[in-house]
């Protein structure tokens, strides 16, 4: 098994609440074999998680002594501070992280980031599917999702946002209870499928390595899935991927440059149903889009087909593939956000400081300092106010 | 001997302080305290030597009417980020036939190791002798009579830049007083604050100042570590102020009343109310914010302390907790942030080893000037009999 880990050097990262849920039911649905790892500021999921054989580290327990953080994301990005040393222990043998969170919690809006960061400054490749909280969840969590999509997006190699509203064509037909659960279980079985896809042998097969490349270079992406049974399921089963909300209903695979398909199905998979399925699906994409396909043949498929797919936006074709064990190595395709950069700054970091307050701070930012001699500290002026170095939004 | 009162200054950022105190049976028990708030003073740096004069003369003042003692000769705190320590090695081969350490052999090692070579605008403020190592046990502490072949002993030496002492001293001179010594801030609010208990099992005194924070390390009774970070309550204030768009006095005043070093959670989402003045109208700002903006600022700097230590080697030793003095120990929930950084307990300290601070409001801000009436009962010998020649002799610290 673990040499099974080193050869495709994945894993799956659950960040969160949420994110460790959903860590928890990909590996219930994958099975053995499946190397994840769950971090969280809250101790009492992480000992169920951990009794169940996953690996877990708990953050900021000297911070928070394993409370949680209740929703503040201040707390959930300083905790991950405290443990990233215990985390970067964690990614022997690693090259590509699946990080799964759902935002607009205290450790899933304020850990992710920092940890983005941290494996992206480890020179691993990082995709990150995030979850957009449900509109009825209220405004707080809207908004501190879009504050930190941005932070992720700066440092996570491909970002998959998966709006929960769009799981649901009609939301209001959901009781509430179910609405969170039914998702959940609909994005680990997304990201299952994708996980068989890269790990399992197939008629074809979608090898991590592709994965890791796609990752480095295809950007931002969506995420959908689609099933059907039965008589003309490979059709019926196209027809539900381009009406996948998650897809826009078709809208992104029709603009993106690049896809990823994966194509389950029981050993009565026939060629021409995937001639079918890839011909009404290269007809329906951009003419200079790239299609990588991969089959994953399973007894229990037997008589289904399904379908999940991966439609990055923006494919650019890098001229030379970078080593993923030099620091800084992935040319993202991703724009320069127009956030706050994430703290603390590294010695040497290029990146220009505090570009996320809305306030004037006249030429440096340093106040009653600024005709002081600076006091300097691992080549960062400590007159500048702290919070606008280590890139903390204000609540206003 | 008879020691007449002792008068010390200590022109801090913030506050100028005074205290006079006298000897009664061996404690120092203060007769009066001066106080007045600083000008011309930024990051422990003079900066208008006219302004700050005044607050001297004021603080001066009233110490002489509360302990009916005229002043004209004081000791003088001084603190800064110019302040660095280096610790030197002196090495003695013994040479008598029997390799006994003898009272000549100690002082000959003493002075080797105090001949620290610094550039020549820096100055030397303080030698703490260390521990002697005999041959190759370490950790002596009385090695007279002690046979071995070598001795050696580590000194600590306190140093800052010549000009900004030379400059801080002149303020005090044309204030019209003589300044018989300096000493560095933290040292003396560690003698004013720590028990001898509390140096044997190792603890760490951090100064929270206006301009500067300053910090000294014992353990096993010996300093190991001092230093001092040009950033203190001021930066916090400027933070806020910057923060929320406000003047530096209308930040200060928020600090005080609402300010906190731990973002609290509970009540995170209450708002506070900023009265109306001239020019500004009432404003309700986020709490939360603020604790923010103080959290990540007194975060900062206790982490700049701890890497410090970290980087000395002394902090699996300073088990026995943290202590801390200076007006910005008196902002809320600061011993809880300080104790979940150095994992160790963490209090205020007040003046213990000194008298007459039972009726003080804030005492941990005057345990610098307390502590250096303190050193200066202390080092009243070696002044009296080297004197106009200064730090000849400084081993106090070890007591």
């Amino acid at each position: 098994m673990s040499e099974n880990h080193q050869r495709t050097g994945l894993l799956l990262l659950g960040v969160g609440g949420g994110g460790c849920r959903l860590a928890a039911s990909v590996r219930a649905a994958y099975g053995e074999g499946l190397r994840v790892l769950c971090a969280d500021t809250d101790a009492q999921p992480l000992r169920t998680a951990a009794g169940a054989g996953m690996p877990t580290v708990l953050l900021g327990g000297s911070r928070l002594s394993g409370h949680g953080t209740g929703g503040d994301a201040i707390l959930g990005r300083l905790a991950a501070q405290d443990d990233l040393e215990t985390l970067r222990a964690q990614m022997q043998h690693v090259r590509t992280v699946v990080v799964l969170a759902s935002l607009g919690g205290g450790t899933g809006g304020g850990a992710t980031p920092e940890i983005v960061k941290a494996l992206h400054d480890m020179g691993l490749a990082t995709a990150c599917f995030v979850t957009r909280p449900f509109a009825f969840e209220g405004e707080v969590r809207a908004k501190l999702t879009d504050r930190v999509l941005p932070m992720i997006e700066e440092n996570a190699d491909s970002l998959i946002v998966i709006p929960q509203d769009d799981l649901f064509s009609d939301a209001r037909e959901e009781l509430l209870g179910d609405a969170i659960q039914v998702s959940e279980s609909l994005i680990s079985a997304g990201v299952t499928l994708l996980w068989r896809l890269l790990t399992k042998p197939g008629f074809i097969q979608l090898d991590p390595e592709r994965l890791h490349k796609m990752v480095l270079q295809g950007g931002n992406a969506r995420f959908g899935f689609a099933s059907a049974s039965g008589l003309d399921r490979a059709h019926h089963a196209v027809e539900a991927l381009k009406n996948c909300r998650l897809l826009r209903k078709g809208d992104s695979l029709s603009k993106a440059s690049a896809v990823m398909l994966g194509i389950l199905a029981g050993p009565d998979l026939r060629l021409a149903e995937i001639g079918e399925v890839m011909g009404a699906l290269r007809g329906h994409v951009n003419k200079g889009c790239l299609l990588e396909m991969g089959t994953v043949l399973d007894a229990q498929y037997e008589g289904r087909i399904e379908l999940v797919a991966l439609s990055f936006e923006s494919w650019v074709a890098a001229v030379v593939q970078p080593a993923p064990s030099v620091k800084d190595a992935a040319p993202s395709a991703v724009a320069e956000p127009p956030v706050a950069d994430a703290f603390p700054i590294q010695p040497g970091s290029r990146r220009s400081r505090a570009k996320g307050s809305k306030l004037s701070f006249g030429a440096t930012g340093r106040g009653k300092f600024r005709d002081v001699e600076p006091t300097l500290y691992e080549g960062q002026d400590l007159d500048v106010p702290t919070y606008i170095r280590r890139g903390i939004t204000l609540e206003r | 001997m008879a020691i007449p009162p002792i008068a010390a200054l200590e022109i801090g950022t913030s506050r100028t302080v005074v205290c006079v105190g006298e000897s009664d049976n061996g404690r120092v028990k203060i007769m009066g305290v001066g106080s007045y708030p600083t000008t011309g003073v930024r990051k422990g740096q003079m900066f208008d030597l006219v302004q700050a004069r005044t607050g001297v003369e004021t603080a001066v003042k009233q110490a002489e009417k509360q302990s009916d003692v005229s002043i004209w000769q004081v000791l003088m705190a001084l603190s800064g980020g110019h302040i660095l320590s280096t610790v030197n090695p002196g090495m003695l081969t013994i040479r008598s036939k029997d390799h006994v350490v003898s009272r000549d052999d100690i002082e000959e090692v003493t002075e080797n190791a105090k001949e620290v070579q610094l550039d020549p605008e820096r100055q030397v403020l303080h030698t703490i002798t260390q521990t002697f190592t005999v041959d190759d046990q370490s950790g002596i502490v009385k090695p007279e009579g002690m046979r071995c072949k070598t001795l050696s002993l580590s000194v600590m030496a306190v140093h800052g830049v010549k000009s900004r002492i030379e400059n801080a001293v002149s303020v005090a001179k044309n204030a019209d007083l003589e300044v018989t010594d300096v000493a560095f801030s933290a040292v003396c609010a560690a003698l004013a604050a720590l028990t001898t208990e509390q140096k044997r099992n190792g603890v760490v005194l951090i100064d929270l100042g206006g301009g500067t924070t300053n910090y000294v390390a014992y353990s096993n009774d010996v300093v190991v570590a001092v230093g001092s970070v040009a950033v203190g309550g001021d930066h916090v204030t400027n933070d806020i102020a910057l923060a929320f768009n406000i003047p530096q006095n209308r930040a200060e005043e928020l600090k005080r009343a609402e300010g906190a070093a731990l973002i609290d959670v509970e009540g995170g989402a209450g708002r506070v109310a900023l009265k109306a003045d001239v020019g500004f109208e009432e404003r309700m700002l986020n709490c939360k914010a603020l604790h923010t903006v103080i959290n990540a600022r007194m975060d900062e700097i206790l982490r700049v302390v701890r890497s410090r230590l970290h980087e000395a080697g002394v902090l699996p030793h300073v088990g026995g907790g943290v202590v801390l003095t200076g007006g910005g120990a008196y902002l809320r929930k600061v011993t809880e942030l300080a104790q979940r950084i150095f994992g160790v307990p963490c209090r205020i300290g007040v003046p213990v080893n000194v008298d007459g601070f039972e009726q003080a409001e804030q005492p941990a801000a005057l345990c610098t000037a307390a502590g250096l009436v303190l050193y200066g009962h202390m080092t009243y010998e070696d002044r009296g009999m080297l004197a106009p020649v200064k730090n000849i002799f400084k081993g106090w610290f070890r007591r």
